[in-house]
């Protein structure tokens, strides 16, 4: 049985037991190498969801939004090893119970799916620690290497023609996990702390507080690339920030559920003398 | 015997076009994505996409637009006014999507109060238009009863040759006309045949939709919140479409200096309707996208005898969870079968 | 369909500057200002084209704007009174203004009452707390000519007796012998020497029991308020189509450009404010 049709069952069962409201999958999409989510709430629906290497996005994001485990069910969803780091970093900033989240984990290479076995964040711990120790090899993109060899004025001027196609229109926050305030800081208008223009000026600010919002947080699942309509390199600059994270205090986001925000969180030994 | 364009001779027009005080602008290829941007030269255009990434529409309706400066004092408050940018432009290698989405908004920015940051650079425009020669899945001109060669909102129409040297061009407007007349000695007349124009096949019903999105019960439809279950409003449609029109109105500055400017906002956006109560007319993602769905197939065209789609595809093209108008409205159509 | 109100290649986003000539504290929170034009040529065109009903944006440069209606009637053109509660940006600065400083205003804009399909007609006017405003822009267009209408009535409640705006006009509408003001407060609202009705308006109103004969009414206030006084209004035998009513929705731009103030496929901007209760329950009520 193929593993698309080992997921298929397994959805249906946890549909039809009643132990899970919702599976958040992938189905087909408009064109045959496209995939979109998929919400499926009756087990004969389940023969839609589709699982292969072209299911890229992270959904974790769909856990968060307009109170979908507000009732206290639980909701089964397919996730990559970037999704689940994501539900422990939305357990760890107490976004969501991750007791009403049943992982149905699965990862791609070179056009093959692999099963992740386990259905709760603790069952993956040893892959993410995997991954921890991995990062400086999967880290050796092209784009991202030419960029770590430039000068900070070089740099700069990279990433001043990057952000000058920005428009404002936020995509990499609504697709971004992560990106879950209420009022997002370019939403507050007393004080209105982020122009909503696309100047320079504008774009600096909104890309440059997302980044050091998202330091130490992101799990670069790649959804805010994906989603700019202008093609920014968004992810670039969010790896280069768990980059910094990691080498300055040796932290990988999403290890575990109740892990400190590395940023949010103070212990009396760290290295800067306040809390700022 | 038709006048011929041959591309041999387009870096000669850029030339007298220019001399006659017109910037020329095109669909180029710069940093990773396709728009409409100045060139100097025939080199710089890319007329290979099907149509760019980024609309005709930020030429006419930029992103951010800034229309007074303020200076506070005590007794008095001086202000002075951006115009917009003057100066003849022509637009080179315009899709009739994207040309006639600007013809589509034109009754909106002069209902009743003319947007002169509109209507100036509309009015200093001319839109040379090349008809389309191929299409990719997300084009639904057809289904909005548009063409890939119609002429609204076009000054002149090119079509392609079938030897690919060069284009037919065909004087729609006065404008045209004018702009023209400066390279007439550069176009030759000739029996060349224009290569057909692709056929793009009707996805949905525009007709049957409308129908349906005018019946007052379908408004609470349970169909709203199932077609648009994945939609997470991030504005990407709203933004890359050539009839969006939304804004904002932003002051920018310090309490005694600033500037006044008009930016892009989108209905898909959270908090586009909340009032400062608190109270949110359009509190959840399925009540936003109805919004989309009804304002460009149900209330545009009830004001302005047009939908308020061109059926360039960039919505679909760019969404990053699949959605897009097309889907909408094939689910519409066969509802209201 | 409104005619071409704008002068020829003139900026329709350039607000006029006004001057806060004088300010009154209505209610906790609740600040009346007047203003006046500093430019004689912006002030004609406001004489030009003010109609009762028609709103405006009033804003301060570096804030932004706020939509009001005019609560001044179109009887008395010289000034631009308005009447609103200090909750966001623009009315918490607005309300730490002081007489003397300088506002923007923007309009006016929209549609207006009808007035003179109201004449020979009796007047019914109910309002809720702060939506007092608006209609009082209405009841002083009628009382400026008096002799054009019926009997005029009219049925204002508050929360509390410290909520009731304009209490001066109020007390100069209970001496008035060609007004018949109901004043009302909800329960628990009244002050120990309160001498008027205690009651929701609705109840107040069904009290009254005032006559739908030749009668227009011209209702404003919170929606529950209005869904319940409607009710009210249609066991007294009111029709809808002369029920008037004013909708709010957040706006930005006012002209019917930025796409937000619609309710269903109608422009509160364009097509309103002031509608009939027919109109608006044409509206879908999920967009409202």
């Amino acid at each position: 049985m193929s593993i698309e049709q080992q997921y298929r069952t397994k959805a249906k069962e946890l549909l039809s037991s009643g132990e899970v409201k919702m599976v958040i999958g992938y189905g087909p999409g408009s064109t045959p190498d496209r995939r979109r989510p998929l919400f499926i709430t009756t087990p004969d629906e389940t023969d839609r969801l589709v699982l292969d290497s072209a299911c890229i996005a992270n959904l974790s994001g769909y856990l968060v939004t307009e109170g979908l485990l507000s009732d206290e069910k639980r909701v089964a969803i397919f996730l990559r090893p970037e999704g689940i780091r994501t539900i422990n970093i939305l357990a760890a900033e107490a976004q969501l119970n991750s007791d009403q989240v049943v992982i149905i984990g699965f990862d791609s290479a070179k056009n093959e799916v692999t099963a992740l076995k386990g259905s709760s964040t603790e069952d993956f711990s040893v892959l993410i620690e995997s991954m921890r120790a991995n990062t400086p090899e999967t880290a050796k993109e092209e784009l991202f290497e030419k960029i770590e060899k430039m000068n900070p004025q070089e740099r700069f001027t990279f990433w001043q023609e990057e952000f000058s196609k920005c428009i404002k229109c936020y995509a990499c926050r609504q697709a971004c996990p992560m990106c879950y305030c209420r009022r997002c800081i370019v939403d507050s208008n007393q004080p209105q702390w982020i122009n909503t223009s696309a100047h320079t000026l504008g774009n600096f600010e909104w890309n440059i507080v997302r980044a050091f919002h998202l330091s130490g947080r992101c799990v670069e699942c790649g959804n805010c690339g994906r989603a700019c309509p202008v093609n920014i390199p968004l992810r670039l600059i969010n790896r280069k920030m768990a980059k910094e994270v990691m080498d300055l205090f040796d932290h990988f986001a999403g290890t575990n559920k109740t892990q400190e925000p590395v940023l949010a969180s103070f212990k009396k030994d760290d290295s800067e003398t306040f809390i700022l | 015997m038709t006048k011929i364009l041959f591309t041999d001779k387009l870096d000669n027009c850029i030339e007298r076009w220019k001399s006659a005080g017109r910037t020329v602008i095109g669909p180029v290829q710069k940093n990773n994505i396709s728009t409409y941007d100045t060139v100097k030269s025939a080199s710089e255009l890319d007329l290979n996409l099907v149509l760019p990434d980024r609309s005709i529409k930020e030429l006419f309706f930029p992103q951010s637009e800034p229309m007074l400066r303020y200076t506070i004092k005590k007794e008095a408050i001086n202000t002075s006014e951006f115009l917009p940018p003057s100066g003849q432009r022509i637009i080179f290698g315009a899709r009739a999507c994207d040309a006639s989405g600007l013809a589509i908004d034109d009754p909106l920015f002069g209902w009743d109060y003319k947007d002169e940051y509109w209507f100036q650079r509309r009015n200093e425009s001319v839109i040379v238009t090349i008809a389309c020669t191929k299409a990719d899945d997300f084009c639904m001109c057809t289904s909005l009863k548009l063409a890939p060669d119609s002429p609204k909102g076009s000054d002149i129409m090119l079509r392609p040759l079938e030897n690919k040297k060069g284009w037919q061009v065909e004087e729609l407007t006065e404008r045209g006309r004018e702009a023209f007349k400066t390279i007439a000695d550069l176009l030759q007349e000739s029996n060349e045949a224009a290569a057909p124009t692709i056929t793009v096949p009707e996805k949905f019903d525009s007709t049957a939709c409308a129908e349906w999105l005018k019946k007052p019960e379908n408004f609470e439809s349970k169909f709203w919140k199932e077609i648009s279950l994945r939609c997470i409003g991030c504005g990407s449609c709203t933004y890359l479409c050539p009839t969006c029109h939304c804004f904002d109105i932003q002051d920018e500055g310090d309490t005694y200096n600033g500037i006044r400017r008009k930016n892009w906002d989108s209905c898909s956006f959270a908090l586009f309707t909340m009032h400062t109560s608190g109270h949110n007319p359009r509190s959840t993602q399925s009540a936003r996208w109805r919004q989309r769905i009804m304002h460009k197939f149900n209330y545009f065209p009830g004001k302005f005898s047009a939908n308020s789609c061109s059926g360039c595809g960039r919505c679909t093209r760019q969404c990053p969870v699949d959605m897009g108008i097309t889907e909408t409205l094939q689910e519409i159509s066969k509802l209201s079968q | 369909m409104t005619e071409n109100i704008q002068n020829a290649a003139q900026n329709i986003y350039k607000p006029a500057i006004m001057k806060i000539v004088a300010r009154h504290d209505e209610a906790p929170g609740v600040r009346t200002m007047r203003l006046e034009f500093q430019d004689p040529a912006e002030h004609d065109q406001f004489k030009a084209t003010y109609r009762t009903g028609m709103f405006g944006l009033y804003g301060i440069y570096g804030e932004g704007e706020s939509t009001f209606c005019v609560a001044s009637p179109e009887t008395r053109k010289d000034y631009i009174e308005c009447t609103f509660r200090q909750s966001g940006r623009v009315t918490s600065t607005l309300a730490r203004s002081d007489i003397g400083d300088l506002v923007t205003f923007r309009g006016p804009y929209g549609n207006r009452f009808p007035i003179e399909e109201f004449y020979g007609k009796n007047l019914l006017f109910i309002a809720g707390g702060i939506a007092l405003p608006p209609t009082r822009s209405v009841i002083w267009s009628c009382l400026d000519q008096r002799e054009k209408f019926g009997k005029v009535t009219i049925v204002y409640g508050a929360r509390t007796v410290a909520d009731l705006v304009y209490k001066h006009e109020l007390e100069e509408w209970l001496q008035r012998d060609d007004v018949d003001l109901v004043l009302a407060v909800d329960p628990g609202g009244e002050s120990p020497d309160w001498k008027h009705r205690v009651g929701f308006v609705p109840t107040v109103l069904e009290e009254a029991a005032p006559s739908p004969d030749n009668c227009i009414a011209v209702l404003c206030g919170p929606p529950i308020m209005i869904k319940f006084t409607l009710i009210s209004l249609k066991k007294l035998g009111f029709d809808e189509t002369n029920v008037y009513t004013t909708l709010e929705n957040r706006m930005k731009c006012g002209l019917g450009k930025c796409g937000r103030c619609n309710v269903g496929s109608i422009y509160v901007c364009k097509e309103g404010p002031v509608f009939t209760a027919a109109e608006v329950s044409r509206m879908p009520a999920a967009d409202l």
